[in-house]
């Protein structure tokens, strides 16, 4: 009854004629989750890259707390597609059973790959003489806790040391391309399905991996700005102006490389763009043009560019890299939902548009989504709490 | 090996020693805990093959219909309906072949059944027959005057838009409107009942479009070009659709 009721209410809002099975559309909210927190993974962790393999040394105060972001989100990032099919508890079978033809079922190995060989041994090897050093200054659960991370190494002699540094630099270089994959990935997912034009474009993965870099990017600025005040330390404002430098160019990039797929789509003219240019005036008008590209790229494009061309006071820098660091992240999330909710609003024939109304209270509804977008945040004040990613010295500036 | 191990610092050896416990634990999983009809898609395909298998089987094929039935698939093999499988239209027969005389298959007498295929779409190819059922001989099942294996109209359609409705629709709100079809098209009689076999003509000249719109044409009130600037090769429907609005 109910799902009748929502049948006849959709179906007001239809424009055009669709097909009936597009009326309802399939991939939800938490879909359009899945893809934001992956990128903000990617995103984090070549901000952190940039510190151990480029050898920025300014950024050296958001490497840890880049890597700690980057891996609470990648701990929540598969619970979004596990609670959209309903069987978590399945889903250790495809590693067990591996299906080399799926591209999806790759995801597993994309993500378990990143996971244990990149971000884990990462932060190990980079917290290793740390968590040592920790649990012999703490007592109860935290000193067993560190042990237990620390794997009961004991080691912390200069040669030791030195491996671990090593390691380190090794691990990030095999990271940069994983996380180019794994981002990437995504975006190949939604670039080869070859019966949808808003999806179908080799230049998807491009797309994807990009504004995941810009959203990482914009996230970590933000949370080094909230954090290390918390936690009672002054921002380091040479760290802040570079982290922005990187922010305004990886925009730019995002910025070009998506106008390039926009400009052409215009000049391939395909059947489909009829359709296509209805749905961005109509449907996705407020998320596509005003949320996405006004609101998330071009203003703290040019706020980022003012900040740069003028010699603005501290106070005044801060509150505006806040602001954009705001705006990226609400602009990247539109540019998710506009493609898996966009690309799923308008009919196969070519000739109509469907609509999406978001549940509240359902698995597939507003309330999860928003639980799983809060869940890495409690994860990542745990992680800073267990691994503090500035040491004391740092925070009180000696 | 030893040697190996003792010369990596202590905490590269903790690292293997996790991860081999992790492959470990992964492989006795994948050996003793998944059942072997998850990992072998062989076993899989031997299984859903014994399930299909396992089902009774509902249709009999035409051939085993031929076997007792002569007259109806003789007279079938010429008709419009030779492609057609009896139980298309009779429904699952399998239980009728095992038991002739107890169980009977169905035979769709009413109209209802016939316009599935032929009431009036326009997704339908042009050609195929297909009628209004609210206004072709209302109430009167199809096969009182249709022989279902052997179809043919007891009359030849007396217009065009029996069958082209299409067509007609499209032209009866164009210029073209009070023009009739045979202006254009030479319909052999014949086109009526073999409407595949024998085929009308179309315009292959540019002149024949001439005669009313070229520009020295007697026609009054009708668009006229310049027929040895304009075109030059082509024929002129080649461009211009005839039968919709403004032939544009």
């Amino acid at each position: 009854m109910e799902a009748v009721q929502r049948f006849t209410e959709l179906s007001k809002q239809v424009m055009g004629f669709i097909y009936p099975n597009e009326i309802d559309i399939q991939w939800s909210i938490l879909i359009v989750v899945y893809p934001y927190i992956t990128g903000l993974v990617a995103g984090a962790f070549i901000l952190a890259s940039l510190v151990k393999v480029f050898n920025v040394k300014e950024l050296q105060p958001t490497y840890r707390l880049a890597m700690l972001t980057a891996l609470a989100f990648m701990l929540i990032a598969p619970l979004p597609l596990q609670l959209h099919l309903g069987r978590p508890e399945r889903s250790y079978e495809m590693f067990m059973t591996p299906n080399l033809t799926s591209a999806m079922a790759m995801f597993g190995f994309v993500y378990l790959w990143y996971l244990m060989l990149v971000l884990l041994l990462e932060i190990y090897f980079e917290y290793r003489r740390d968590m040592i050093v920790w649990s012999s200054e703490t007592t109860g659960l935290r000193k067993w806790l560190l042990k237990l991370l620390s794997l009961f190494s004991t080691d912390i002699s200069e040669k030791a040391v030195a491996f671990d540094k090593k390691t380190v630099k090794v691990i990030t270089i095999i990271g940069i391309p994983s996380a180019f994959l794994l981002h990437g990935y995504v975006g190949f997912i939604f670039g080869s399905i070859k019966a949808n034009p808003w999806w179908s474009s080799v230049m998807m993965p491009v797309v994807f991996l990009f504004s995941a870099i810009v959203s990482g990017i914009a996230m970590v600025m933000l949370l080094y700005m909230i954090v290390k005040p918390l936690l009672g330390g002054k921002i380091d404002m040479k760290c802040l102006d570079k982290v922005a430098s990187f922010l305004f160019y990886a925009v730019i990039v995002d910025f070009s490389i998506e106008v390039l797929d926009f400009i052409h789509r215009l000049y391939e003219s395909e059947e489909s763009i009829k359709i296509l240019s209805q749905l961005v005036s109509t449907k996705l008008f407020m998320s596509l043009v005003v949320l996405q590209i006004l609101l998330g790229m071009l203003l703290p494009l040019f706020v980022l560019a003012i900040i740069k061309i003028f010699k603005l006071q501290e106070e005044v820098r801060k509150l505006l890299y806040f602001v954009c660091g705001l705006l990226i992240q609400l602009g990247i999330f539109s540019t998710r939902w506009n493609v898996v909710i966009g690309g799923q609003l308008f009919s196969k024939s070519f000739r109509g548009l469907t609509t999406y109304k978001m549940e509240m209270m359902g698995i597939e509804g507003f309330l999860v989504a928003l639980v799983l977008l809060i869940i890495p945040f409690v994860i990542l004040s745990i992680l800073i709490k267990l691994l503090p990613p500035w040491k004391k010295e740092e925070l009180t500036g000696n | 090996m030893v040697d190996f191990f003792k010369k990596l610092p202590e905490q590269a050896v903790r690292i293997i020693v996790v991860f081999l416990v992790l492959a470990v634990v992964l492989l006795v999983i994948r050996q003793f805990i998944i059942p072997p009809e998850i990992k072998d898609p062989a076993v899989q395909k031997l299984a859903s093959t014994q399930r299909e298998a396992a089902k009774g089987i509902k249709y009999a094929g035409a051939e085993a219909c031929a076997q007792c039935h002569d007259k109806e698939p003789e007279i079938k093999k010429s008709g419009y309906h030779r492609d057609l499988s009896c139980e298309s239209c009779h429904g699952a027969s399998q239980k009728h072949v095992d038991n002739p005389t107890e169980v009977k298959p169905t035979s769709p007498i009413k109209r209802d059944y016939c316009v599935y295929c032929h009431q009036y779409s326009a997704s339908r190819p042009t050609g195929f027959p297909q009628i209004n059922p609210d206004t072709h001989n209302p109430r009167k099942p199809c096969i009182s005057c249709h022989n279902p294996h052997n179809p043919k109209p007891p009359t030849a359609p007396r217009s065009c838009n029996a069958c082209h409705a299409q067509i007609e629709r499209a032209k009866s709100a164009s210029y073209h409107a009070l023009i009739e079809c045979s202006v254009c098209h030479a319909t052999p009689e014949k086109h009526k009942t073999s409407p595949r076999t024998v085929i009308p003509t179309k315009p292959d000249k540019r002149e024949f479009c001439g005669q009313c719109h070229d520009k020295g044409s007697p026609r009054k009130g009708v668009p006229t070009v310049d027929m040895g600037a304009h075109g030059e090769k082509y024929v002129c429907w080649q461009c211009h659709y005839p039968h919709t609005l403004g032939g544009i």
